[in-house]
């Protein structure tokens, strides 16, 4: 009984390690200064804002992803495993009842999500463009990740699995900061920065009118 | 082609003392704010943006994608100004600013990007690019390492007011010589080409390469001007549009360049900066030149694209597309389009002035850089890799079928009218005001 109580402490402790990290790396972001904008503006930054969160995400919107469909969709569904993963971590930690649907939907998407993590991975490790851009960094949380994903699909098959799930998310969440996947903050962040920047130019959002 | 030209072509980086490093990281310190923090924190390395740039689709060689581009900013950046940067340097590839790490630099941010953005647009997280890689460029500037021609640029704009050095004489000499021909053309001995008028309502810029070489173009907007009866008037000293401190990452020299136009438009007492057809001109002077200058400009700053647009809708010219009977495709500025936001109104003047219009795909802000931009143009030393590069647009031009290519953008003639030749397209490459020009009813002007 010592064991599962002592990792479900270890999850939280990560956890709340990783959060006060990551505000930390914020604070150290948003120490380098605001810049007041003094150009006045064409458009308007809050409709760029909704283009990047929204429009500008579609795979239409985007020539690099209309390109790169399987990519795209790879990226979404590693994404979706994760987020379910850690919604089951939660459920897990603070002994919750996930209910049969909800098992149902993590036994489908969590190997899902794992197998296109690790159909990234390979792509990574396999394109000469995507090698020449990546450092150890990548591989390793992109590894750390998947392992994260198939712990979890594991626990959601038998409770025997789960302390080896808890470790794998102490690691996680000890690693985030660290590297790539401090992205989870700052993707939201510069997509905002993006949408300010060609709102205000009056380039986004921009009719469809290809006559 | 990269590995191939690199040892013949890549500037030589000087041996870095200690204080040059610490120059050089501390310029990049200084260009960092919350945002370029944020970016240099966001990139996932996916990859994506390589196929959206195009150097990396003419030549499939992966040393010139975006995303390399970040990177090499980004470790520097970890070693240097991050806490964990140099302890955890092999997990993420943080490196220390070196004599190898500035000769990448060089050829990766000057050699290999044209600062078009189009990488920005398709980024997955929407990372902006083109001011990475001008941080990159103004670090680079604190070591004196901007290759030779674009510096000479930049420095003959700051020496002389220009970017060609032209004197006060030889540009008052051409502008009497465009007046003589303007009152010819319109049969108007009275049409003039005013010079330091004051109380006017536009100060027009001219981007120095049509008072050296392309006074036609000169003469074309002139007579656009003096038809829709407006009240404008040319500087006899500071009147170029251009500021190549944008591409060479120099904010001083930029600050200093936007401010004599500034002090100008001050002196004339004029209401409106008119940029001439001129796409980095635009962005430096519309968009960046306020943040230069710290200060929101009482004059407005409007390109020419717009001041006809304008007339057009006001029913101040008139024009007739059977003058220009040819098919017409347009080729967008990047700066002027995608960073700037002028993209419709170059669209509603071709629509009026030719008789068959097509455009380009991909187009407006999603359009294909030239391959010009960013300084490549002025740095003759990757002049192969910019004609390769441009080999994306000539194919696009090629598709359209269309005998004549204009584009509001004399960094672009010149870049098309190579690749026109280079790829045998045979086309005309023609400024805006040229063909609306040629397409004005005389007779019909109006007061403003």
């Amino acid at each position: 009984m010592l064991l599962p109580t002592l990792l479900r402490a270890a999850v939280i402790a990560a956890f709340a390690y990783a959060l006060v990290a990551l505000v930390v790396l914020t604070a150290r972001v948003l120490s380098y200064g605001r810049r007041p904008t003094y150009a006045r503006p064409q458009g308007l930054a809050r409709q760029g804002v909704a283009y990047a969160f929204f429009r500008g995400m579609l795979p239409w919107e985007k020539e690099s992803v209309a390109g790169h469909l399987p990519t795209y969709a790879a990226g979404l569904l590693y994404h979706a495993g994760v987020f379910l993963s850690l919604l089951f971590l939660f459920l897990l930690v603070f002994r919750l009842q996930s209910g049969i649907l909800l098992n149902q939907i993590l036994r489908v998407s969590i190997p899902i999500g794992f197998a296109a993590g690790f159909g990234l991975l390979i792509k990574r490790l396999t394109s000469r463009k995507m090698k020449l851009i990546s450092a150890p960094d990548d591989i390793l949380a992109n590894v750390i990740v998947d392992l994260f994903l198939a712990t979890a699909y594991a626990a959601t098959i038998s409770a025997a699995f789960e302390p080896a799930f808890f470790v794998t998310a102490v690691v996680l969440f000890l690693y985030m900061p660290l590297g790539k996947i401090r992205h989870c903050v700052f993707f939201f962040y510069t997509r905002f920065v993006f949408g300010v920047f060609f709102g205000r130019r009056g380039v986004l959002p921009h009719p469809r009118r290809e006559s | 082609m990269v590995d191939d030209d690199k040892q013949q072509h890549v500037p030589e980086a000087k041996r870095l003392t200690e204080a040059d490093i610490a120059a050089a990281v501390e310029a990049l310190r200084s260009k960092i704010d919350h945002r370029l923090a944020a970016y240099l924190n966001s990139c996932i390395r996916c990859g994506l943006c390589a196929e959206s740039c195009h150097y990396y689709i003419a030549t499939g060689n992966p040393e010139v994608q975006p995303a390399l581009k970040v990177k090499l900013l980004q470790s520097v950046y970890r070693w240097h100004l991050t806490v964990t940067g140099k302890s955890l340097s092999s997990l993420t590839g943080a490196h220390r600013l070196d004599e190898a790490m500035v000769q990448r630099w060089i050829d990766c941010l000057f050699g290999s990007c044209t600062m078009c953005g189009r990488c920005t647009l398709n980024c997955t997280v929407g990372l902006d690019i083109p001011r990475l890689v001008r941080a990159g460029r103004s670090a680079l500037v604190s070591l004196n390492l901007v290759p030779s021609e674009l510096q000479s640029t930049v420095d003959t704009a700051v020496d002389t007011g220009n970017n060609m050095g032209i004197t006060r004489e030889e540009w008052l000499e051409t502008a009497r010589w465009i007046e003589e021909e303007l009152q010819q053309e319109v049969g108007d001995p009275e049409a003039r080409l005013p010079i330091d008028r004051e109380d006017v309502r536009f100060l027009y810029t001219v981007n120095p390469r049509e008072i050296k070489f392309f006074p036609l173009s000169l003469l074309a907007t002139a007579k656009i001007l003096h038809a829709s009866g407006e009240s404008w008037t040319f500087s006899s000293d500071y009147y170029d549009v251009t500021n190549y401190g944008l591409f060479s990452g120099d904010d001083s020299a930029a600050a200093l360049i936007s401010r004599r136009l500034h002090e100008t438009m001050k002196r004339l007492r004029a209401g409106t900066l008119v940029l001439g057809e001129c796409g980095h001109g635009y962005n430096a002077n519309r968009w960046e030149a306020p943040e230069w200058l710290v200060i929101t400009p009482e004059h407005g700053t409007r390109s020419i694209v717009q001041i006809i647009a304008g007339f057009l809708r006001q029913g101040r010219i008139k024009l007739d597309p059977a003058r220009n009977p040819k098919r017409v495709t347009l080729h967008d500025p990047c700066n002027l389009v995608r960073l700037g936001g002028v993209i419709e109104d170059q669209r509603f003047i071709l629509h009026r002035a030719v008789a068959d219009f097509v455009e380009m795909y991909p187009n407006r802000e999603r359009n294909f850089c030239c391959g010009g931009g960013g300084g490549q143009l002025s740095m003759t030393t990757y002049s192969k890799r910019r004609l390769e590069a441009g080999k994306v647009k000539a194919e696009q031009i090629a598709r359209t079928g269309a005998k004549v290519v204009v584009t509001p953008c004399h960094n672009c003639i010149d870049q098309l009218s190579e690749l026109n030749k280079e790829y045998k397209l045979g086309v005309e490459v023609r400024t805006l005001s040229e063909v609306v020009a040629d397409a004005l009813v005389p007779g019909t002007e109006t007061s403003p």
